[in-house]
């Protein structure tokens, strides 16, 4: 599959596409289920996910919480079901708690919204994230937790490698 | 102190006239006025932007010459594009991950089906 594709359409937003040889349900799954989570979201090596709790329909909640064994610091996210459409659409808001990790992602939380759509056994995953400012979209760059590589920057990468 | 020079860069590379700035600088140094020429814009416009990219590290003046051409600091946009594919590996080693998974589970719905 190729990389994820990454940009950022407007100010305070950044967009993730993505797509996965699996048809659409186990896609779905993969995204809902926190046992099956748990086996991709754990974001580097060393890293777990003590807390993985998902409550899928509108207005359910959800809670991540990743935590680094050796140091045992922790932060996650939580936040609340704003739509969710069965194999084709979860959006939720999301706020992060930084926990002993620190950095910020703003205090307003963002809205976060997946869409998949299946075409001949493929699944295209497309990941909205809106900051509430643009100064939150940027201070979550920094964290480190999302991205925004726009591709006047590769072009820029080129121009210096040349 | 690390992070207030990331968000600086990232606020100075969010406009597209200053990447255009950075990405002429990579050719070469250049004066207010050659910018001025080549981007066709005013005088002070200019100036502010080459000043937000000087305050990010991006760009340095020279204090010699009279017209004080400006220079890209090449290391430091260098960081901050290596800091950004950082980050892309962060999201590409999730969805690898959810790759193999996903492998696994299209294999166990296969032998289902052969039962």
């Amino acid at each position: 599959m190729k990389p994820a594709e990454v940009s950022t359409p407007s100010d305070r937003e950044v967009l993730v596409k993505r797509s996965f040889d699996a048809p659409v349900n186990l896609v779905w799954q993969a995204y809902t289920d926190p046992a099956l989570m748990r086996r991709w979201l754990t974001a580097m090596p060393g890293w777990s996910m003590p807390v993985c709790e998902m409550a899928v329909h509108v207005g359910g909640k959800y809670r991540w919480r990743w935590r680094f064994e050796e140091s045992g610091q922790e932060f996650g996210f939580i936040g609340e079901m704003l739509e969710v459409v069965l194999h084709s659409k979860i959006s939720h808001t999301q706020i992060y708690d930084p926990g002993d990790q620190g950095g910020s992602m703003g205090a307003e939380p963002s809205i976060v919204t997946v869409t998949f759509v299946e075409v001949n056994g493929t699944t295209n995953v497309e990941t909205s994230i809106k900051f509430a400012s643009q100064s939150d979209r940027d201070a979550a760059m920094s964290t480190g937790m999302t991205d925004g590589m726009e591709m006047s920057y590769q072009s820029l990468d080129v121009v210096l490698a040349g | 102190m690390y992070m207030k020079q990331l968000d600086q860069a990232f606020a100075a590379l969010a406009d597209p006239t200053r990447r255009g700035i950075l990405v002429h600088l990579a050719r070469g140094e250049a004066t207010v006025n050659d910018l001025v020429a080549l981007f066709h814009l005013t005088q002070p416009t200019i100036s502010s932007h080459i000043k937000v990219l000087e305050s990010a590290g991006l760009i340095s003046r020279s204090r010699q010459a009279q017209m004080r051409p400006c220079k890209l600091e090449a290391k430091r946009l260098q960081e901050v594009t290596k800091w950004l594919s950082k980050v892309q590996e962060v999201w590409e080693g999730k969805y690898t991950r959810l790759d193999a998974l996903l492998a696994e589970l299209k294999q166990a719905q296969k032998e289902e089906r052969k039962k």
